[in-house]
């Protein structure tokens, strides 16, 4: 398994998120598992592993992602699922996470390239 | 000819698999063939509900720009100062505030008749989207307001080099003018993709693949489940190499 020097528990994804730094989770939302891998030389995220609200959308995410690496407006990034399609920007992660997850988590693959030009 | 390029045959063995499961899912496809020629491509078209932004979008600063209008969904992650990494979490939410921006440009909304045409490209061993849009009076749609009816999520890039991204083109099987998803930076995104595929030994329909980046730039869906029943999720293997 992979990423075993990262996750030393496995939250069910029943129960509600054990409040780590940030409670903020006042409401019920309920949250899934997103494992974030970059592909290529994309720079590696330093925190892997998030939990998601179900509605989030991919296009959400991906914005996230992107400041979070700091990327600039002529790179795009893409997200693929199951390493074989991109999932539309208006996609719920917790559809997908129904779909495409395994062993309690969403692995997303992402990777940026330069704009389409 | 490198592994992760298409060629013809293989376009038309792509086509033909998604043609079949568009069948199953009712979405629309069908195949169309040139007169007089083995050419052929995949059609659909669809109606689509598009607001049309008649000013440039904003600066993507803080806001999120959500296409559709009833609902808004904020993203104020940098509010919360992610900006400075997280020390050693090993696991972080990804939290939305009630005061994050939303910026709703809903300036006119109106339903629009799209026809989108995937062919084959020669030049870039690659498919190529060709789409056309009118009004539902029947007038086409400028190249401008194209570009303003492009999803959000990739308008920023749009705007950057707009005339690298979608362009106005003469069909080359048609003849007619059409707008084109410009099939340059096809490889880059494809790339991953069937590396992946590869090292795993799993097919992938790389037409459907590459549907799914770009048909949602210019709003065409691509169901997802086109992909759940081609890969069902317990045959994922979950000891992929990191």
């Amino acid at each position: 398994m992979s990423d075993s020097a990262e996750s030393p528990t496995e939250t069910q994804k029943e129960e509600p998120q054990p409040p780590a730094d940030d409670s903020a989770t006042s409401e019920e939302k309920k949250k899934i598992d997103v494992l974030l891998k970059a592909v290529g030389d994309t720079p590696i995220m330093k925190t892997k592993k998030w939990a998601v609200d179900r509605g989030r959308t991919v296009q959400s995410l991906a914005q996230f992602i992107s400041r979070f690496l700091k990327l600039d407006g002529n790179e795009q990034l893409f997200i693929y699922v199951n390493q074989s399609f991109a999932p539309s920007p208006d996609q719920e992660v917790g559809v997908l996470f129904d779909c495409f997850g395994s062993d309690g988590k969403l692995v997303l693959h992402y990777c940026k390239s330069q704009a389409w030009g | 000819m490198s592994w992760f390029e298409l060629n013809e045959e293989k376009f038309h063995h792509c086509c033909q698999l998604i043609l079949q499961q568009s069948e199953q899912l009712s979405d629309g496809w069908i195949w169309e063939v040139v007169q007089g020629s083995k050419e052929g491509y995949l059609r659909k078209t669809a109606l689509r509900s598009v607001t049309i932004d008649s000013k440039s979008v904003q600066k993507q600063k803080g806001s999120s720009l959500d296409p559709e209008p009833h609902t808004s969904y904020h993203s104020s992650v940098e509010q919360q100062g992610q900006e400075d990494e997280q020390p050693d979490c090993i696991k972080d939410d990804i939290d939305d505030e009630d005061a994050g921006i939303c910026m709703m440009t809903a300036n006119s909304s109106q339903v629009l008749q799209f026809e989108y045409h995937i062919l084959y490209s020669c030049s870039y061993s690659s498919p190529v989207l060709y789409f056309r849009a009118f009004t539902l009076e029947g007038r086409s749609l400028t190249l401008e307001e194209v570009w303003n009816s492009v999803h959000p999520n990739f308008r920023l890039c749009l705007q950057n080099s707009p005339l690298d991204t979608i362009t106005q083109q003469e069909h080359p099987l048609l003849g007619q003018p059409f707008f084109v998803l410009h099939p340059c930076r096809t490889k880059d995104f494809m790339r991953p993709v069937l590396q992946a595929a590869q090292d795993q030994h799993r097919p992938v329909n790389y037409v459907l693949s590459w549907l799914s980046v770009v048909g949602p730039v210019v709003g065409l869906d691509v169901p997802l489940k086109y992909s759940t029943q081609l890969h069902p999720a317990a045959s994922l293997s979950s000891t992929e190499p990191d």
